[in-house]
């Protein structure tokens, strides 16, 4: 009977349960999200590439430019890419809803904006 | 004449007859569950209709869609039959209990030793089902639970038949027609007693604290492993009118059952007693680890079993006093 | 015409009672239980192998995931391995913060286990009460390293986030609530008769049996002895906070409860005193990428007990041997003495009373002479 006090005051109470996804549990800051790139600050160094572990970063093509070609499927979200970076171009958000069916859309691609050519 | 025979056939299968009843056994399935979910502090069911007051039928329904797979070492008659059997009993026990009027839809002098031996049959269903399905969790359940119903049947006839010499009649509609009419509940003529048969219906139901026939940890699912589909859904049934049942038996014989109060009908607070009892089930079943069979048998024996004599001692000594 | 008097009761590799999948088979004669034959290896991953595969910071990730609820002892016990294979070592505010991070998982590990033994004797109101509490610390866990299960909080060189006086006065105000969550945990524990009745003497291991069984962790210090790897063999900053090991002479599953429940409070005042102690300075200093020619051995006390991992290194950037062994590994035969004369219903509580977790143990390599062919690994039998 040792409960009984705790389970009067329980039923009292509001469930601790959140009714996902109306109530969500909103990351924290820091929390280790999805990785976002800059490219305005990226230099294309390939250092991101060099320290993933699993190998879910990718430099393609070659001189400015190549693409960074992020597999959200291989991401292990342990912020070495964001370590790695000289310039602080990588970042990780608080995107944590990232299940998807299509293995297509767990690939992400970043890209430099491409000077605007000059007319003629 | 055949507005009679239809009217008791309407009685018979609508209100208060089968469907009533089976829609009582999902609703007291959802409060029991709503219940004890909160004070888990959890919600329960919550989507299946307006605060999830489907899930039970939801559950019933899902499961009559599933593969019934058949053990192939499985004794096939009685697996098949048993399901049906565990259904139908405690359906066929609750004619027997008053509830839209101060009878029940049969009654007859010694139907109370009929509701009592109607609980024994349904644990021999247990028995029989686990037996038939000839797998070592299934055995190992229905072994405890004849090991289980040993221990209880004795208590429980006691603390059953314990209102029956007060009124002096074997009758479950008499023992409710004297409540209303003396305006006292055995509740609180034979407080032991009311006790005693609230842990004895808990052992009858399987409930925790005496879950054991059924233990998830130790034995999956006990007497209940190797049924699935609509074998399964018939004892999910059968397992909410079982409690329906019991909630019945209690509201019944120890708090008055169904009385007319002013203008509200009887079955209103038929229920009304019947949710209470149910609550305290759930409450129950809420506070307490699950014991061991050696535990349990061990509990009755020495304390329930003399518990329940006594109050039927004292109800003798107060009868003889006080005639 | 005889027929046998026993029957075999598989439990596993799936069973409700077992949270990750291991087989073992049971002899039972009526209600008791007469021998036990376990078979081991259902999570085997191969991770030995793959941490020759992989340079030391890669490995650092695999390290961490050998299992969910002990990654930083994991992380902690592989990186203190790599930094003495380097000749690196951590800055003491690193060790402060990685002893913080340490007790802070032993914290949650051991409320963990107190709601699985709950659900295993049937409490279950207690088991989500105690899971509900535990969010707080997971929650915390979130804000301080960004992930609720997996920290990342170790590197090789130190850590890799600082405990800002924010992060601290969050971490105090857990501590607070949760150590009054912990003394009600202790109460309910001590009173409550339907959970003293299934725990109060089920599954007996004498000291001496413990010893020579080679039990770790709390299931040796509920038997009466005092083994703590942190009192014992110092590392990160233990050896400058005073705090003693927990035991109990009860031997049973109800005094490994205790055992842990109290660890938990003891856990509490570490993390205060770390926190109030906590050096000033750098967090981390740069690892080299090659490690020269060596072989270390590094133990920590993970919540399950004595963790050892065993690294070697041959000049390059990946390790040439690594070995793990895992405290449930140790406390296996233990576990089979104790589940031998018992009653059935008693299997789970003992089962869950050596806090089993399976994933990290599963790491047997059984090398073939001669190449080829397969073999089986010998079942264990205890007798």
């Amino acid at each position: 009977m040792s409960l009984v006090r705790e389970a009067f005051r329980q039923l009292r109470k509001k469930p601790c349960t959140l009714k996902y996804p109306v109530e969500k549990s909103a990351p924290t800051q820091g929390f280790r999200g999805l990785p976002v790139w800059d490219m305005e600050k990226c230099i294309l160094c390939v250092l991101c590439q060099n320290a993933c572990p699993p190998g879910a970063i990718k430099l393609v093509g070659k001189g400015q430019e190549a693409e960074i070609e992020y597999f959200l499927d291989r991401c292990i979200f342990c912020e070495e890419c964001v370590e790695a970076c000289p310039k602080k171009a990588i970042s990780m958000s608080g995107e944590f809803e990232l299940a998807n069916f299509d293995r297509g859309k767990m690939r992400f691609r970043f890209r430099k904006e491409r000077a605007p050519q000059k007319p003629q | 004449m055949t507005q009679i025979i239809a009217f008791e056939i309407f009685e018979l299968l609508v209100f208060p007859g089968i469907a009533f009843m089976v829609l009582m056994g999902f609703l007291f399935e959802w409060v029991d569950r709503k219940f004890f979910a909160r004070i888990q502090s959890r919600y329960g069911p919550l989507y299946t209709g307006p605060v999830g007051i489907l899930q039970p039928f939801a559950d019933f329904v899902k499961l009559l869609s599933k593969e019934d797979m058949v053990p192939r070492a499985c004794d096939r008659g009685l697996f098949t039959f048993v399901p049906i059997l565990y259904a139908t009993l405690p359906l066929t026990a609750l004619f027997l209990i008053p509830i839209a009027s101060e009878a029940g839809l049969v009654e007859f002098d010694g139907d109370l030793i009929l509701l009592i031996f109607i609980f024994g049959m349904t644990t021999i269903a247990v028995f029989l089902a686990g037996w038939s399905s000839m797998s070592r969790f299934s055995i190992l359940g229905s072994v405890r639970s004849v090991l289980q119903m040993l221990s209880y049947e004795i208590p429980l006839g006691l603390v059953l038949i314990g209102p029956a010499i007060a009124t002096k009649s074997l009758s479950i509609g008499e023992i409710v027609r004297w409540q209303a009419s003396n305006g006292a509940w055995f509740l609180w003529l034979q407080p032991i007693g009311f006790a005693i048969l609230v842990i004895c219906l808990l052992a009858e139901l399987e409930l925790i604290p005496f879950d054991i026939p059924e233990a998830e940890t130790e034995i999956v699912a006990g007497w209940r492993t190797e049924f699935s589909g609509r074998k399964l859904a018939m004892f999910r049934l059968g397992r909410d009118l079982e409690i329906v049942l019991a909630a019945s038996v209690v509201a019944s014989i120890y708090l008055g059952g169904a009385q007319a109060i002013g203008p509200i009908p009887p079955a209103f607070s038929f229920i009304l007693k019947a949710l209470g009892a149910l609550l305290i089930f759930s409450f129950t079943r809420a506070l307490f680890a699950r014991l061991r069979i050696d535990q349990m048998i061990t509990g009755m024996w020495k304390f329930l079993l003399p518990l329940a004599i006594a109050q039927v001692a004292l109800l003798q000594i107060e009868l003889g006093a006080f005639g | 015409m005889g027929y046998a008097s026993t029957i075999k009761v598989p439990f596993g590799p799936q069973h409700p009672a077992l949270k990750e999948p291991e087989h073992f088979l049971f002899e039972v004669e009526g209600d008791t239980v007469v021998g036990v034959k376990p078979r081991i290896g259902y999570v085997h991953r191969g991770m030995e192998k793959a941490f020759e595969l992989g340079t030391y910071t890669h490995d650092l990730y695999l390290a961490e995931r050998i299992c969910g609820i002990c990654t930083a002892a994991h992380t902690t016990c592989y990186t203190q391995a790599v930094e003495e294979l380097m000749g690196i070592e951590a800055p003491p505010r690193a060790k402060y913060i990685r002893t913080i991070i340490a007790e802070l998982e032993r914290i949650q590990s051991h409320s963990l286990w107190i709601g699985i033994v709950a659900h295993e004797a049937g409490f279950d109101t207690f088991f989500m009460y105690v899971w509900r509490d535990r969010e707080a610390v997971m929650n915390l866990f979130e804000e301080l390293t960004g992930g609720r299960v997996l920290h990342a909080m170790n590197a090789i060189g130190g850590v890799r986030r600082d405990i800002t006086p924010e992060g601290a006065s969050k971490i105090r105000k857990v501590l607070d609530y949760f150590e009054g969550r912990t003394k009600e945990y202790l109460r309910v524990i001590r009173t409550e008769q339907t959970f003293l009745k299934r725990t109060q003497g089920v599954g007996i291991l004498k000291p001496n049996e413990a010893v020579k069984l080679g039990a770790v962790g709390p299931t040796l210090r509920a038997s009466g002895r005092k083994d703590d790897v942190r009192i014992d063999d110092p590392y990160v900053a233990y050896g400058e906070i005073p705090f003693n090991a927990i035991s109990s002479d009860g031997c049973d599953a109800l005094s490994r409860t205790l055992v842990r429940a109290e660890e938990m409070i003891e856990s509490i005042r570490i993390i205060r005193h770390a926190l109030d102690k906590m050096p000033v300075g750098a967090i981390r200093v740069r690892a080299p990428k090659v490690a020269p020619p060596a072989e270390t051995v590094s133990r920590v006390e993970a919540p399950r007990g004595e963790l050892i991992h065993y690294a070697r290194s041959n000049g390059t950037a990946k390790p040439e041997r690594y070995k793990v062994r895992s405290p449930t590994l140790a406390n296996i035969p233990s576990l089979c003495k104790t589940l031998t004369g018992i009653h059935v219903a008693d299997i789970p509580i003992i089962l869950a009373g050596i806090d089993p977790c399976f994933s990290c143990m599963d790491r047997l390599l059984v090398p073939v002479k001669g190449g080829g062919g397969t073999r089986h690994i010998a079942k264990l039998r205890v007798g």
